[in-house]
């Protein structure tokens, strides 16, 4: 079997035991479970409401779990030096840092699902109509969770956890705020404005390329740039492991 | 052929906010012949977990070659060979002790079933006495007991070369007593060891050979009986007396020669002369303040 896998597993069985993601989970199912309440008040804009509260849950859960969990994934195992019986085995030190996240995007993944299945059957209760469509709004959660994820490991390859989580947010933030300063730089006069506007917007990943949520409840919207967001998703996390582990081969153990 | 040929291996690091080196090994180079067990001695800091960790590729050494297996580097080839016990091991508490086994003996791709890979299971768990505790998760096992997996662990795969580091560190007597016979019984099976220990009469028991380690220099490497022959204070002279063989003890280096050298003028006929044996903690304490003298 592969090193990659078999880490992978184990990543996966270490974060599904802990107590952690389940305290996440219930906060995403009192979230999700409010949407249901809320949809039942409004009278005109039942899936509207009911779509964005259980797609919030669903977007903030998988976050907090690429970026907070994320930073300590590779931190944990140097502070408990669990990495020195890992790295004596024959792997590389990329593989170790793929297994890690590969385990981490399966616990994204199966949180992703069982929340959607939720959010399913509140709109089944509600009686609204569930479009395909929502499936490509949960794939857009899954590539910003996978992107903030290189990210957060990126970080971690230089930084303590909580820096990361810091560093990880900021990304975050900034990501889904390149829209708007785009759209501000536009319309600014400033020569300078608009220069800062354009180095921030081609050194930070825009993080709304991934967001479809709001257009596939109101515009039933098929997001016609699915594959460029995926290969877009997959090329950062991509590039944040590459520096990683550049990083992490040179770095000393114990 | 020599399992492992460490040469001039340098290793500093820095620390403090504003950075200080510290040097802490100058020069280590031993090798470690094939089919041995091979004690690592040295006091507290004098670098036998930095050296152990620079062979493993856990830090990467400033300066030096290290050689496994003749003349290959560490690879995943030679890694596939080797077995490693830390330190205070620190392992998965979310994990059973036989998901523990299990999730090792898979990374070392050595098993080609899980029923192979079951059975190796079952011997080592029944060989470091934990039966009772293998479906418990690893969260509560004590000290004795995370460091007797931990073992087990570092022998999943069949390994040809095993290096521990401290096995015998808060173990109690029955405990190190099993741990002991795990060691031999491995090196029987033609699988050479690297220890370091504090624990000298186990090492005693246990090695053919030792490296010692003072301030990141190597100041003895070779053969436990030459060590402790080496660090004999007495010995003893056995001649023929007037009637009957006579022996007289006298402390080595010029009482000995004068003694010798008034036997023969006496016309006396030496039958032999052999250092006495002292024990390894009596010889490396010994080893230990004539090098502090000399450094003084």
């Amino acid at each position: 079997m592969n090193v990659v896998w078999i880490l992978a597993k184990n990543t996966f069985r270490e974060i599904i035991r802990d107590r952690i993601l389940y305290g996440l989970i219930v906060f995403a199912l009192l979230l999700v479970g409010f949407s249901l309440a809320l949809g039942q008040l409004s009278f005109t804009e039942q899936a509207r409401i009911s779509g964005n509260f259980g797609f919030a849950g669903i977007h903030i859960s998988s976050m907090v779990l690429a970026i907070f969990i994320g930073a300590s994934l590779v931190a944990k195992e140097i502070d408990k030096k669990t990495v020195m019986t890992l790295l004596v085995r024959p792997m590389s030190r990329l593989q170790f840092i793929l297994g890690k996240c590969l385990g981490l995007t399966f616990v994204i993944s199966t949180v992703i699902l069982g929340l959607a299945l939720v959010m399913y059957f509140v709109f089944l209760g509600l009686g609204l109509e569930v479009y395909p469509n929502f499936l490509k709004a949960l794939w857009g959660i899954l590539l910003e969770a996978i992107l903030l994820l290189g990210m957060a490991m990126f970080f971690s390859s230089f930084s303590r956890p909580m820096m990361v989580i810091c560093f990880s947010l900021g990304i975050f933030f900034i990501g889904h705020w390149l829209n708007n300063l785009t759209y501000f730089s536009e319309q600014s006069e400033s020569e300078g404005f608009k220069s800062i506007a354009e180095v921030i917007t081609s050194v930070f990943p825009n993080l709304e390329r991934f967001n479809w949520r709001d257009q596939v409840l109101v515009e039933k919207f098929i997001p016609d740039d699915l594959i460029l967001a995926t290969v877009y998703s997959f090329a950062w996390f991509s590039f944040c492991i590459v520096l990683t582990s550049f990083i992490f081969r040179r770095k000393d153990f114990g | 052929m020599n399992i492992l040929e460490v040469e001039d291996l340098h290793k500093s690091f820095k620390k403090g906010f504003i950075p200080k080196t510290y040097n802490v090994l100058k020069g280590v180079s031993f090798t470690i012949p094939k089919g041995t067990i091979t004690g690592f001695l040295g006091g507290n800091g004098a670098g036998k977990t930095t050296t152990m960790k620079c062979v493993l590729g856990l830090a990467l050494p400033d300066k030096g070659e290290i050689r496994f297996f003749g003349d290959s580097e560490l690879s995943t080839e030679v890694k596939a060979k080797v077995g490693f016990l830390p330190e205070r091991p620190y392992f998965y508490d979310y994990l059973t002790g036989e998901e523990f086994l299990k999730f090792y003996g898979e990374i070392s791709g050595k098993f080609k079933s899980q029923f192979d890979l079951k059975a190796r299971i079952d011997y080592l768990i029944k060989k470091v006495d934990l039966q009772h505790a293998r479906d418990r998760s690893l969260k509560g096992y004590s000290k004795g007991m995370l460091q007797k997996i931990g073992l087990a662990q570092a022998l999943i795969h069949y390994p040809e070369f095993v290096i521990l580091d401290e096995p015998m560190a808060g173990l109690d007597p029955d405990g190190r007593h099993y741990l002991s016979e795990l060691i031999s019984e491995t090196a029987k099976q033609g699988t050479s060891i690297f220890f370091s220990s504090h624990l000298l009469n186990d090492t005693e028991k246990l090695c053919e050979n030792l490296v010692i380690l003072r301030d990141g220099v190597v100041q003895f490497s070779g053969g436990t009986q030459t060590f402790l022959g080496q660090m004999g204070r007495t010995s003893h002279i056995k001649y023929q007396g007037d009637s009957m063989i006579e022996s007289v003890e006298v402390e080595n280096g010029e009482p000995l020669q004068m003694k010798i050298d008034e036997l023969r003028k006496a016309s006396r006929t030496i039958i032999s002369v052999s250092p006495n044996i002292t024990s390894l903690e009596d010889a490396f304490v010994g080893f230990a303040m004539d090098k502090k003298r000399e450094n003084l």
